[in-house]
């Protein structure tokens, strides 16, 4: 009987010895599980930063907005293409981009309205060009070389041709979401609206005022101009909700501003 | 913590393969908007700034790094590498495009997403748009908080790297 106590004693303490054992192992491999865990997850989040490090570095040296940039001979507030006399009393700033459907339509409906103030000496349109839409455009950055044609034609031939020129542009305005027209196209608008051959063709095909355009891009977004077209009169956005309204507000504001 | 043990046999057989699913449709989703993103720095840049919400000092850094940060979570759900970390990170920057989205909408700004790059470009009836791009994100936010909840899934790296923790 006492024999028989005996054993079960030892079985019993012999059990909770290796019950115990094994309790100290699990802790440990519970520990070098959440050890491994920590490794292996600072390991990863370690390697992921610097790779995040390296490439905001990349995309910061790729992306040249705000280096220096010569303006072309003939621009005001350094990105516009002026249309009137520096003198008239009233500035209509338009924000725009050529590869823009809107800015298109809205060129068509306020040519005359603008086209009247300007003879009259009342308005200085001040064409604010953008290029927000170089990714519509199948990677040939239409937006970019269309403005940056104009830069052309405007720093060689002067204003009244650029002017011409920028017209004749949203006249054969392609279609958004298409190449655009091609460099010997922009070059063959130019020419028809003045600009001699010799004078433009490198400036539009090697790019020449691209830093400019990005730029002018660049100083809009900082302006809040998020859309186009944008349309300041005398420095006050134009409020509208479609592009007719938009012309007979531009036109309204006008007036109120010639009134003062 | 882990998905299996005490749950009945059903569930057991459905619930990894949820998370397999939200894995792949969360992750497919930042890795594509991430790599729209790449291409364009400048208009990352534009994008980020068109929300005004950031002060100007580092809208350029967050713009940089918004779309290498997307592209990575996105790699790490759809290979299942801290799972629980990259989901939880997922609806980090989940919650704060929606808080944009909608502060963007409350100020009535017109502006485009530029979730899957372009933004900083013309925006016709963006506020149109915005419901539609807050409902969207809102589903991508339960899928990475259901993957924060339940991070072990089959088809991941994490099952051969990380160890379980309470097995």
């Amino acid at each position: 009987m006492s024999k028989k106590q005996s054993n079960a004693t030892k079985q019993a303490n012999a059990q909770r010895a290796a019950e115990r054992a094994a309790a100290i192992r699990k802790e440990q491999e519970a520990k070098e599980r959440r050890r491994r865990v920590l490794v292996v997850s600072a390991a990863v989040i370690g390697v992921l930063a610097l790779i995040v490090a390296i490439a905001v570095a990349v995309q910061s040296s790729r992306d040249t907005t705000g280096e220096a940039s010569t303006p072309p001979a003939g621009a005001v507030d350094s990105y516009a293409l002026p249309y009137g006399q520096a003198a008239a009393p009233v500035t209509v700033e338009i924000y725009e981009d050529f590869m823009c459907p809107f800015c298109g339509q809205f060129e068509t409906a306020s040519q005359d309205m603008l086209t009247e103030y300007v003879d009259q000496g009342d308005v200085l349109v001040e064409y604010q060009m953008i290029s927000f839409l170089d990714r519509a455009s199948n990677g040939t950055d239409y937006s970019t070389r269309a403005m940056n044609a104009v830069g052309v034609v405007l720093d060689t031939s002067g204003p009244e041709v650029a002017k011409e020129f920028h017209d004749l542009l949203f006249v054969n305005q392609p279609a958004e979401g298409t190449d655009g027209l091609s460099d010997e196209q922009l070059v063959d608008l130019a020419i028809r609206a003045g600009a001699e051959r010799s004078a433009i063709t490198q400036g539009i095909e090697d790019r020449s005022f691209e830093q400019w355009v990005k730029n002018a891009s660049d100083r809009a977004s900082k302006d809040d101009i998020n859309s186009t077209p944008t349309v300041l009169v005398d420095g006050e956005k134009v409020e509208a909700t479609t592009i007719d309204e938009l012309v007979t507000e531009t036109d309204e504001a006008i007036q109120a501003a010639l009134e003062e | 913590m882990s998905a299996t043990g005490v749950r009945p046999a059903a569930g057991r057989k459905i619930v990894p393969w949820v998370g397999v699913l939200a894995r792949l449709v969360v992750g497919g989703v930042w890795l594509v908007a991430g790599l729209l993103k790449i291409p364009d720095p400048a208009e990352n840049v534009r994008a980020v700034r068109a929300y005004q919400l950031l002060p100007e000092s580092i809208v350029p850094t967050v713009g940089y790094a918004l779309p290498i940060v997307e592209v990575l979570v996105g790699l790490l759900l759809i290979l299942g590498l801290l799972t629980r970390i990259s989901a939880v990170l997922s609806a980090l920057l989940l919650v704060a495009f929606i808080v944009g989205i909608a502060a963007a909408w409350a100020r009535g700004l017109e502006i485009e997403c530029g979730c899957f790059g372009g933004g900083g470009g013309p925006a016709e009836n963006a506020s149109a748009k915005y419901p539609w791009e807050i409902a969207r994100d809102f589903g991508l936010l339960l899928l990475s908080g259901w993957l924060v909840w339940r991070p072990r899934t089959p088809w991941a790296l994490d099952n051969r790297v990380l160890p379980t923790v309470n097995p």
